[in-house]
């Protein structure tokens, strides 16, 4: 070790040592003898979308904690339907207005949104209210209706998909914002954080042709994580999803949950889900390949969780 | 010495005014024009004939008859695209002033009347493919859509890869799925025809082969308003029998061809003498000896004409009566006109747009102008080539290739000309049934791969197609069909991943159902207190 190096690492050292003692020192103040730990995963319910992100991301150490100055950020919503907001067949236009404006706050260079949409993409964007709240925010909404918007990549850890053509606004991002709405689903059962994934891909049709399930659990283990996954379940879609008929199909549950864990953050949402329809965990078969797969844990046991009520 | 002239620039400037909102109709892949805008095709004669639209026919006689064939000049995008091409075929001829020279042709009267007469005989009973192909409206439609609206989207694609490097998505790529190789030879056809017809001989096209320009002539040789040379003042210098692109103004005995005449006013424009006029002149008034030399052009020929009198005012009105008497026959007859067709039924037939109502119906009132296939957003319609027979060719058809159709969408019916296409409400769309989804269980993934898909359902927005347990101790489920929700969108047969027979495929209806919509189920009011993990 240069000794340059050496005396730089031993300021950096003795400045964070000071730090943890003036952190001990406030909460001994305090006169609270439970230092509180920032929490793996945070569930918010009974509040606005707005107000619930606010408190989820204050819980989880503020989002300048996951999205650092000059980021180039992407956040992907569902935005799959042509559907209006209150039929929950996309991620609350609010909500997504709400999170770019944090991350543009923090430092953010640039913020990303897109989604490879099944209806019309024109249609999806407009009629879902979030290409306008992505815009009054200052996100850059792109397009992603053609091949070339997309690029090739390797999934490595993956079983049956190795590569996958994945938008390059995503490719070149520096992180990204998993942004799923909590819905059934008629192929995969579940919709939410893991199966989100899919409008990250240009080619679906190899999903449903080579095990959906495993295809869903492998485009997860993608080198590039999201740093959160922030799950709107404002207005949940408990049947005929993922596009829904009419608003019979929609739940009005007013919780988020919010995780940079995604095995974490489905399984909650699942639990969320079963309290309105029935879903067993077995039958969403993505979740327990995607935990063979070092995804994460469905034992949310093993995690710290910080549950709000507002 | 020569009075100001202002009917060509009036004519001029009409003709941009119709003629520019069209193309931009035609070539606007972003839909980005009010759809509104296709009101002005509500004004094309063949849509109108085939779309029984006898008011619009009658607005078109009285402004032929007041006025002579201002339709072919203004109106028609044919006729106004022709001029264009003439004009785009003078520049850089400096020695000509930029315009080119006509001389008086015989009218090929035997041509002209005996195809007209072949084209509405066979209209009548029930083939209208003849009419279709020879249509100006439609042929320019085919033009714009196939070939001009490729080009703007390549341009496009230039530009929005340039503004995409700085983050600019205003302009977005594009891929045209639905051009055609049918479409191509279609609108490769008829542009070449175009061209060549135009360089060669100014408005040929119009005086034979066109039979909106044949139908019109029978009109406009009684017009009220027309050309004539005053005799007095002529000095014989051929300057307007060079600017005709009609080949109608004879010199030599002063006469001029009232039924070639497209009122272009070219004529007027190039007389230094002021000797050539548009003005009011009934054939009916005889004042001058004039009309005795333009009288006997040929129009005994047409088998819609009654017999020759002598009486011009008497022919005048016997033909008028005929005419008028003849449209709507023809559209009626084309409505009622199965038996004429020989029932060769295809095994598969194409799926026709909502709105459509039936093939049959469909075939007769489409003039395959493509516009639909421009504005659908879905691209789902495509140009036909001759898979479903030579009736349906060139009209547009559903195919579930890549998209489907969109349930919340009724934009074909709504920029249709002439209602081929006809959905008074969107719940009219999304309660009719132009197929039924047939699912194959044999090929689907569920069945082969014993793993979950589920595609066809997810988009399938009534529901028909939904999952159900696959099999007992499973937790695969497998699609169902309830053919009485079906509409037949596509949504299902779009998405399935099965190759390459599809597990699950549109049967279309060759004249569409009516469906229910999903029944209303109620909005249940769920309270959720607990976090449920």
């Amino acid at each position: 070790m240069k000794r340059r190096d050496f005396i730089k690492t031993g300021v950096a050292a003795g400045a964070a040592l000071t730090l943890n003692f003036d952190g001990l020192q406030a909460a001994l103040k305090s006169n609270n003898m439970v230092v509180e730990q920032v929490p793996d995963m945070v569930a918010v319910m009974g509040g606005e979308p707005e107000a619930m992100l606010d408190k989820a991301l204050e819980e989880l150490g503020g989002i300048g904690k996951f999205i650092k100055k000059g980021q180039k950020v992407v956040i992907k919503p569902n935005i799959g339907w042509d559907r209006k907001p209150e039929l929950a067949a996309n991620t609350n236009p609010g909500l997504v207005k709400a999170l770019i404006k944090k991350c543009l706050d923090a430092g953010a260079e640039k913020v990303t949104v897109f989604d490879q949409t099944c209806d019309n993409w024109q249609r999806c964007y407009d009629n879902s209210g979030i290409a306008a709240a992505a815009k009054e925010a200052g996100a850059i909404v792109m397009p992603a209706n053609e091949e070339k918007y997309f690029r090739e990549v390797t999934i490595p850890n993956g079983v049956i998909l190795k590569k996958a053509k994945i938008h390059e606004a995503l490719v070149e991002a520096d992180a990204w914002i998993n942004m799923p709405i909590l819905k059934n689903h008629g192929g995969a059962k579940l919709s939410c954080a893991m199966k989100n994934y899919m409008g990250i891909v240009w080619d679906r049709r190899f999903f449903h042709s080579n095990d959906l399930q495993q295809c869903i659990a492998d485009i997860c283990t993608w080198e590039k994580k999201p740093v959160l996954n922030i799950v709107d379940a404002y207005r949940i879609m408990h049947q005929n999803g993922p596009q829904g008929k009419s608003a019979a199909d929609v739940a009005t549950i007013k919780s988020l949950i919010a995780s940079p864990n995604i095995i974490a953050v489905d399984t909650a949402a699942l639990g969320m889900f079963n309290q309105v329809k029935k879903l067993d965990i077995a039958a969403v078969t993505h979740l327990g390949k995607g935990e063979s797969l070092n995804l994460g844990s469905t034992d949310l046991k093993k995690i710290n969780i910080k549950r709000v009520r507002m | 010495m020569k009075q100001a002239n202002y009917l060509k620039g009036l004519r001029v400037l009409l003709a941009i005014l119709f003629f520019i909102p069209i193309l931009f109709f035609f070539v606007d892949f972003r839909v980005l024009m009010p759809v509104s805008v296709h009101s002005l095709l509500h004004l094309q004669i063949v849509p109108a004939i085939l779309g029984g639209m006898l008011g619009i026919l009658l607005l078109q006689f009285i402004l032929v008859l007041v006025f002579g064939r201002i339709y072919c000049s203004v109106i028609c995008p044919a006729g106004v695209f022709q001029d264009i091409i003439n004009r785009l075929f003078c520049i850089g001829k400096k020695k000509k002033k930029g315009s080119r020279r006509f001389a008086y042709r015989k009218p090929m009267n035997y041509l002209r009347y005996i195809l007209f007469g072949l084209i509405a005989a066979l209209a009548v009973f029930g083939f209208i493919e003849l009419l279709l192909a020879l249509d100006p409206y439609s042929n320019f439609g085919r033009i714009a859509s196939n070939l001009f609206r490729p080009t703007v989207v390549w341009i496009n694609n230039i530009l929005a890869g340039l503004l995409a490097k700085v983050d600019n998505y205003t302009l977005f790529h594009v891929s045209l799925t639905t051009a055609t190789t049918a479409g191509l030879i279609g609108g490769g056809i008829a542009l070449a025809v175009f061209i060549v017809m135009t360089i060669m001989r100014g408005r040929l096209f119009c005086n034979t082969l066109c039979p909106v320009g044949a139908l019109l002539s029978l009109v406009s040789r009684y017009s009220l308003f027309r050309i004539s040379i005053d005799r007095e003042k002529c000095i014989s210098c051929k300057l307007c029998e060079q600017s005709c692109k009609a080949e109608a103004i004879n010199v030599k005995d002063l006469s001029i061809d009232n039924s070639r005449c497209v009122d272009c006013f070219n004529c007027v424009s190039s007389c230094k003498k002021d000797s050539i006029h548009y003005r009011f002149k009934p054939v009916f008034k005889k004042e001058t000896e004039d009309i005795k030399k333009e009288a006997p052009i040929a129009d005994t020929l047409t088998p819609n004409k009654p017999a020759v009198s002598s009486n011009t005012r008497r022919r005048f009105l016997a033909t008028g009566a005929t005419i008028a008497a003849t449209l709507p026959a023809v559209s009626a007859a084309a409505r009622s006109r199965n038996r004429f067709r020989g029932s060769k039924e295809k095994d598969v037939n194409p799926v026709t747009p909502p709105g459509s109502i039936s093939l049959e119906r469909f075939k007769d009132k489409c003039t395959g102008c493509h516009l639909c296939v421009v504005h659908c957003p879905s691209q789902v319609l495509y140009p036909t080539g001759l898979q479903f027979g030579l009736g349906y060719a060139l009209k547009p058809h559903m195919a579930y290739i890549d998209s489907y159709c969109n349930y919340e969408c009724t934009v074909c019916a709504d920029v249709c000309p002439n209602q081929a296409i006809k959905l008074t409400s969107l719940d009219d769309k999304k309660t009719t049934q132009v197929g039924i989804a047939e699912f194959f269980l044999e090929r689907c993934i569920v069945e082969t791969e014993n793993t979950d898909c589920g595609a066809c359902s997810e988009h399938c927005p009534t529901q028909a197609v939904h999952m159900e347990l696959y099999k007992e101790g499973s937790t695969l489920t497998v699609p169902v069909v309830e053919p009485e929700l079906c509409v037949g969108c596509g949504g299902c047969e779009s998405i399935c991943p099965v190759r390459p027979d599809r597990a699950i495929i549109i049967k279309s209806n060759v004249v569409h159902q009516r469906v229910e919509k999903p029944a209303e189920e109620e909005v249940l009011d769920i309270e959720v207190d607990d976090f449920g993990f």
